[in-house]
């Protein structure tokens, strides 16, 4: 598949050079506009250029299409191994919003990992899912002996076609296998959400990749836990810019926040203490 | 020749033929057998019940073959041989003549001397089998006139019964039924006049067949000896084909399968399939059918052993749904509505559970209780509407199976911790919220809670812990201080995102 794709740029770029070579000054700027005209032609396909935005314009600017591209493969890392509930909580947030986006056919979710991928970590909790917005009744938790049983289910799934949006936690993922599961996710028009271990440093055809550390959350005026903060870092994102942002999410509204600039970490951890003696 | 403990006294339960040359009968005891061939040099072993019963389980298997309702004797009929109740099979081979040669030939085969006979009734059946009466397949009606001649032990009656009656000088069957039926039911147990209407066909005689019976039910024999798993699977697909519009007529679907492959040898393999949603594609049955081969071959599953291959294979529907009429046939080619949309889903699970094995595809659902372990069930079952989330007890995402043990600081006993030390990292704690207090289910106490020492469980006093770093832990004190425990343990119960 990558040899194809490899081959169908280079050919357009030698029609492109031609082209150029036959007007005998063509303005080096029209090139370059042609060029990022036919690129994301060539990066994939319509139903991938589809995109779910944040809600966020700071976060969605950076994002191709305005959004995370439905048709794709996203990863979500966190930034160390403590950090992977925070980095699934996000990626739970995020199959939320997706699983949003198809609310009108009841579609279910999936979500794929091995018995061994979050053992660390416990099970997933239907109630602490339910606070992250993503209704449990929809979800399908598929265990699997190992990674391979599991990246067959995930491979399965997309290809079904069924499901709103697929989760999955996969340590290993070499990049011709994401590869295959970008092409595949893109052909099917369906998100996969994939939770990499830390460590995770190899190249991947996903089109973001998340580091998702957890960030002290935001408390109301008594102390009380409000909106759950992650520092999430855009650090690969294909056709778009990388940055980072703390985010947060609204456990009332079940949607994503930008925190507020002038918000004083020393305020939060007053407020906690505060509460410390009051209890 | 096999001997057993009867009563005290080792006796020969089972011969072969040439024990039987020698004069060694059933029944007599071990000395005697071994006066009797003193020269032959007697070989005994000890009888195996056990291994018999498997064996004649194995063989009942094989006999599915010819019909899917297959009976075992049971233990009043001799526990050696077998009913096939072959009502509306027997044209399939030809009449009920050929399938008894075939049995019969198939059996020999295997090394199986067998005597068969088809009645209209298992009693009538079983008595010409085993008396080998003529003709060995009696016309309905016939039963009464067949059975006259022969002994009294061709009804299955224990050996009581038999005494009694042999004492009273009743020595055939005919002599029963010309007597009035009145002082036999005064003088016997109900067996007699039971064994009796059974064989004749004016009670009902209920078998336990070995497989619950099949709803529709396909099957093939094959020319040649298949071993291949692309070959059972095209196969099965025919077989479904075949299935199919008997399920189209009736209009259900088969919600639960059962593949059965006759090997060679006489062994016999079975597959059973469940699926979530009734279905009559054949194509989607294959696909479960070769899924669920790959998962027993990656398990190296004894189920692959073909042997010298399987000579038949059969399909059979065990239960069945109703399917709204047209409705794949109608959304095939259409755009995916949502009818289509949940078959396409009912197929991704089907298959998903196939190939990854039972309890790999399940659901949460919410069950009603305050303690959160017990706050949530797996199942494999359709969706369930949940609870809205309540923020203002808020719940982890993830959570442990069992909770996990932490040392903790705080100010005092009964406040909320300062740090505290878990899997070896020690974390200082920013921000408490709580406690929620969840009290142990009094309505369980004495019951194995696995709560610990006591009978009842201890009250727990949650905390939302934040560390330093902004990660959140569900932290609870077991133990209410000074009113349940002096020293109370604390625990890491979940994550929160």
């Amino acid at each position: 598949m990558l040899d194809g794709r490899i081959s169908m740029s280079s050919s357009s770029l030698t029609i492109l050079r031609s082209g150029a070579r036959a007007a005998t000054r063509v303005d080096r700027a029209a090139i370059v506009a042609e060029l990022r005209r036919l690129l994301p032609r060539l990066e994939s396909t319509a139903a991938s250029a589809r995109a779910l935005p944040f809600g966020l314009t700071a976060l969605d600017a950076h994002l191709p299409h305005g959004g995370l591209a439905i048709g794709a493969l996203h990863e979500v890392v966190p930034q160390t191994h403590g950090d992977t509930p925070a980095a699934f909580g996000f990626l739970a947030a995020l199959l939320a919003r997706f699983a949003k986006d198809h609310a009108r056919t009841n579609r279910p979710l999936l979500f794929v990992a091995s018995h061994r991928a979050l053992a660390d970590h416990g099970r997933p909790h239907g109630h602490g899912l339910n606070r992250l917005g993503l209704d449990p009744a929809r979800l399908i938790l598929v265990e699997t002996a190992n990674e391979k049983q599991a990246l067959w289910a995930i491979e399965e799934a997309l290809r079904s076609g069924a499901p709103a949006a697929i989760g999955g936690a996969i340590a290993k993922l070499d990049l011709k296998t994401s590869q295959r599961l970008q092409l595949t996710a893109g052909e099917a028009g369906l998100p996969l959400l994939l939770l990499r271990p830390a460590k995770v440093a190899e190249a991947s055809a996903a089109a973001t990749r998340w580091r998702i550390v957890a960030a002290q959350a935001a408390r109301d005026r008594f102390g009380l836990l409000a909106r759950t903060r992650w520092n999430a870092r855009l650090e690969r994102c294909r056709n778009g810019r990388t940055g980072e942002w703390l985010v947060e999410f609204d456990h009332g509204a079940y949607r994503f926040s930008l925190a507020a600039a002038l918000a004083d970490p020393a305020l939060s951890r007053g407020a906690g203490a505060m509460f410390r003696r009051a209890g | 020749m096999l001997a057993a403990d009867v009563s005290g006294t080792p006796r020969v339960v089972a011969t072969n033929a040439v024990a039987e040359e020698n004069g060694v009968r059933i029944g007599e005891t071990l000395a005697d057998a071994r006066a009797k061939t003193v020269d032959a040099g007697l070989q005994v072993r000890a009888a195996d019940p056990a291994a018999d019963d498997a064996a004649l389980r194995d063989l009942a298997l094989w006999a599915t073959r010819y019909t899917p309702t297959v009976a075992v004797f049971d233990e009043k009929s001799g526990a050696d041989g077998l009913f096939l109740d072959i009502a509306g099979a027997a044209h399939l081979f030809g009449g009920e003549e050929k399938l008894i040669a075939d049995l019969e030939m198939r059996l020999a085969r295997l090394g199986l001397p067998a005597r068969s006979a088809v009645a209209a009734t298992a009693g009538a059946a079983w008595a010409i089998a085993r008396f080998n009466a003529a003709p060995r397949i009696l016309a309905a009606g016939a039963e009464r006139a067949a059975l006259a001649p022969l002994p009294i032990e061709a009804l299955r009656i224990s050996g009581k019964t038999r005494q009694t009656l042999r004492r009273l000088g009743f020595r055939r069957i005919g002599a029963l039924l010309d007597n009035p039926r009145a002082p036999f039911a005064a003088r016997f147990e109900r067996e007699l006049l039971l064994r009796i209407d059974q064989a004749l066909g004016c009670a009902p005689d209920p078998l336990v067949f070995i497989l619950p019976p099949p709803i529709y039910h396909s099957l093939r024999y094959l020319l040649e000896p298949v071993a291949a798993q692309e070959a059972i699977v095209a196969i099965a697909q025919r077989l479904m084909r075949d299935i199919v519009h008997a399920l189209t007529r009736d209009g259900v679907g088969a919600r639960t399968l059962r593949l059965v492959l006759y090997r060679v040898d006489g062994g016999v393999k079975s597959l059973d399939i469940g699926l979530t949603r009734a279905t009559r594609n054949a194509a989607h049955v294959a696909r479960l059918i070769a899924l669920k081969l790959e998962r027993k071959a990656e398990m190296s599953d004894e189920m692959l052993d073909a042997g010298f291959g399987f000579e038949a294979v059969g399909l059979a529907v065990t239960a069945t749904d109703r399917v709204e009429p047209g409705q794949s046939e109608l959304i095939a080619g259409a755009a995916a509505t949502d009818a289509g949309l949940d078959e396409r889903c009912a197929e991704l699970i089907d298959g998903l559970a196939q190939r990854l094995g039972p309890n790999s595809v399940q659901r949460l659902a919410p069950v009603a209780s305050h303690l959160p372990e017990r706050a949530e069930t797996a199942c494999a079952a359709e969706c369930v509407s949940w609870p809205a989330a309540d923020e203002a007890r808020p719940r982890p995402l993830l959570l442990f199976a069992r909770a996990e043990p932490a040392e903790v600081m705080a100010q005092v006993p009964e406040g909320p911790p300062r740090r505290f030390r878990w899997r070896g990292v020690l974390h200082g704690v920013a921000n408490a919220q709580g406690p929620e207090r969840i009290a142990g289910e009094w309505w369980r106490m004495g019951a194995a809670t696995g709560a610990g020492v006591g009978a009842s469980q201890p009250t727990r006093d949650y905390y939302l812990v934040e560390d330093e770093a902004g990660r959140r832990f569900w932290l609870y004190r077991e133990g209410l201080y000074e009113r349940e425990t002096t020293a109370p343990r604390w625990f890491v119960h979940g994550l929160f995102a």
